[in-house]
């Protein structure tokens, strides 16, 4: 790695802990407008909730998306002891859900459980429940109303290179699109929008990119990391920044890929690439708004996606900055 | 592919472009030159995408679109990457080949390039993309049989079309578009019909015709005749100006109901900005997201002729198809 990068690991800290599942980002919308009111032109919030902020310029319209959201429960049902019946918001890991910690917006807390003496049959339905330490439907409702979302809980640790956090998809993309922001010198006209609800279909972004008409839009994201005991060879951690070719949302434009991959070489930026074949993001619908959008996507890998427990490493991170940086430098023209 | 598609269109007096994603419009003016038909025909074929290499040289991949996996074992592939590489599809492990498995999918499949790792890191990338290696032939009684006729079959079809349109009087402009990522998701249809904002819209793709497994489900026949779909997505004066067309001008033709949206560029460019009539013609096709896919020249041909006519005979304001 060449030069020296300082980024401000606390601010992603404060990000990651802080209360977002889809729909409701507020939260995390008034922390990053609080981090960046000093760096910016002009800070507004959509209809649906995007928070964009732009940096005036004179050059291209460019957009640079993260989204705020991430995966958690929704309760569907209180029942007399104040058990907590929920669906899950998003694509979380059914498996890896009992005896977990969720928090709701109110800082209420629960524990994922389930019958312990339940046949097979019964498990596959995934009847699980939250628990959240009443004895009645009554008390219960006094914290929890139907509707009311939660998230996994999950510290925020710096394990040497390593960070351990529960969403840092995708507070990791706010915080080095911040960290980018907070940098930019560029003559172009850019707009940073934190996105809202892309965990349960990339929505948020489908509308800021209307609204905006970017005439390039980067998306940065996390991805999923391969490097598990068994499974070798794809994306995996420590190789670099992920530069995104396909997933089941887009199939990303040669010319875009290319000039992606140049700006890294030329910069002697360590990357890899994404190719998914589940799993869409942001890049989805903002690619195809109106006649087209010239769009790229960066992504950190990261191990346990959607787990509470995400692990992602500092050296992926400082790469996937660096290489957002220095594609602002030199912007795609068509 | 876009050259390829300058080089049929370029005979027309028409004008070619080409957007950013990659769909190319063949623009052939009307006397009146009010008004826009679209025609669609995808020119995007189903593949295979590298995904990563293994420390024996072997190359692994997965599917764009969907590809039918279990005639890929033993292909000849090509590998579209630094240079074109030739491979064949082999498996990972031969024991399955004595497992009860009837066929094997994705997982099971590598491509042998005959190459160690070192060198196979040098030639071949993750992302780039694998077609199958395969000739059209032709068969009896007109029939053909190929690779990615879904949707060449198509842009044939469109050109056929302009073809005629040469010869007969038409009022308005002709916007023939050979749209890409149909396969993954309709993808360049959605955006070619914002750029281009038709008056209505007509998509040409192929459909399954009957073979031995379809019993009862696909009535549809290889050389009986273009296929005109109606239901929900397609517009019912295109799909009434299409059948007039046909028998007036002694075309034959099969009809196929759809009760959902099709599975075809239609299916966005109806629901286009405010909404765009669009209909949808399709020719019949055996052994679909194969390499043998297996078509009759004549459906091709009549369905060129079918949409020439059809064009030929729409009224001087468009607007008036738009009603119910």
């Amino acid at each position: 790695m060449s030069g020296n990068i300082n980024l401000d690991f606390s601010l992603l800290k404060k990000l990651t802990q802080a209360y977002g599942p889809s729909g409701n980002e507020k939260e995390i919308a008034g922390l990053i407008m609080g981090y960046s009111k000093n760096h910016v032109d002009n800070v507004e919030t959509d209809i649906l909730g995007n928070l964009i902020i732009r940096k005036k310029g004179r050059g291209k319209r460019i957009m640079i998306a993260a989204h705020m959201d991430e995966v958690g429960v929704i309760v569907t049902h209180i029942d007399n002891n104040g058990y907590l019946y929920f669906s899950a918001v998003g694509g979380l890991n059914e498996a890896g859900l009992l005896a977990r910690r969720v928090m709701f917006s109110n800082r209420c807390y629960g524990v994922i459980g389930r019958e312990r003496k339940e046949s097979e049959e019964e498990k596959s339905k995934g009847k699980y429940f939250i628990d959240i330490g009443v004895n009645s439907e009554e008390e219960a409702r006094k914290m929890v109303r139907e509707g009311d979302m939660a998230i996994l809980t999950g510290e925020f640790v710096e394990n040497g290179s390593h960070i351990i956090s529960k969403a840092i998809d995708n507070r990791l993309g706010c915080f080095i699109a911040l960290e980018v922001l907070k940098n930019y010198q560029g003559e172009d006209d850019v707009f940073f929008v934190f996105t809202v609800q892309e965990e349960v279909g990339a929505r948020g972004a489908k509308t800021a990119a209307f609204a905006i008409e970017p005439d390039l839009a980067l998306i940065i994201d996390t991805t999923i990391s391969y490097d598990t005991p068994k499974e070798k060879y794809r994306t995996s951690l420590n190789n670099g920044v992920a530069i995104k070719v396909m997933d089941r949302s887009i199939i990303v434009s040669p010319v875009i890929k290319n000039w992606m991959i140049d700006i890294a070489v030329k910069n002697n930026i360590v990357f890899q690439s994404e190719i998914i074949s589940a799993g869409g993001t942001d890049s989805g619908p903002v690619h195809l708004t109106k006649g087209g959008v010239p769009t790229g996507g960066i992504a950190v890998p990261v191990r346990y996606l959607h787990s509470g427990s995400e692990i992602t490493t500092k050296l992926d991170i400082e790469s996937a900055y660096r290489l957002l940086s220095e594609l602002l430098k030199n912007p795609f023209a068509s | 592919m876009t050259s390829l598609i300058q080089g049929v269109f370029n005979q027309f007096p028409a004008e070619i472009s080409k957007d950013f994603m990659g769909n190319n419009y063949v623009i052939k003016k009307g006397i009146k030159s009010k008004q826009a038909v679209m025609l669609a025909a995808h020119l995007d074929e189903i593949g295979l995408i590298v995904t990563y290499f293994d420390n024996l040289g072997f190359v692994h991949f997965s599917t764009v679109g969907g590809i039918d996996q279990r005639t890929l074992l033993n292909q000849e592939v090509i590998i579209h990457g630094r240079e074109d590489i030739n491979g064949v599809v082999s498996l990972v492990s031969r024991e399955k080949l004595t497992a009860s498995k009837k066929s094997f999918l994705i997982d099971d499949l590598i491509i042998d390039i005959g190459y160690s790792q070192e060198k196979t890191v040098q030639l071949v990338k993750p992302g780039d993309v694998v077609s199958i290696k395969r000739e059209p032939f032709t068969m009896l009684n007109q029939n053909i049989a190929g690779k990615a006729l879904d949707d060449r079959a198509g842009i044939t079809v469109m050109a056929v079309c302009l073809n005629e349109l040469c010869r007969i009087d038409h009022k308005h402009d002709v916007i023939a578009v050979a749209t890409v990522q149909e396969e993954v998701g309709l993808r360049g249809a959605f955006t070619g019909t914002d750029r281009i904002k038709p008056e209505i819209a007509v998509a040409i793709d192929v459909t399954h015709a009957q073979t031995l497994d379809t019993k009862a489900q696909v009535n549809i026949q290889l050389g009986k005749g273009p296929v005109i779909t109606l239901g929900p997505n397609i517009h019912p004066r295109i799909y009434s100006g299409l059948q007039t067309a046909a028998k007036e001008n002694r075309i034959p033709y099969q009809i196929q109901p759809v009760a959902g949206p099709t599975g075809t560029d239609a299916r966005v460019i109806q629901l286009s900005g405010q909404g765009i009539p669009t209909g949808l013609v399709s020719i019949p096709l055996r052994y679909m997201h194969t390499s043998v896919e297996t078509i009759s020249v004549l459906d091709v041909v009549d369905c060129g002729k079918l949409l020439a006519y059809y064009i030929a005979s729409l009224p001087e304001d468009l607007e008036e198809l738009s009603c119910f």
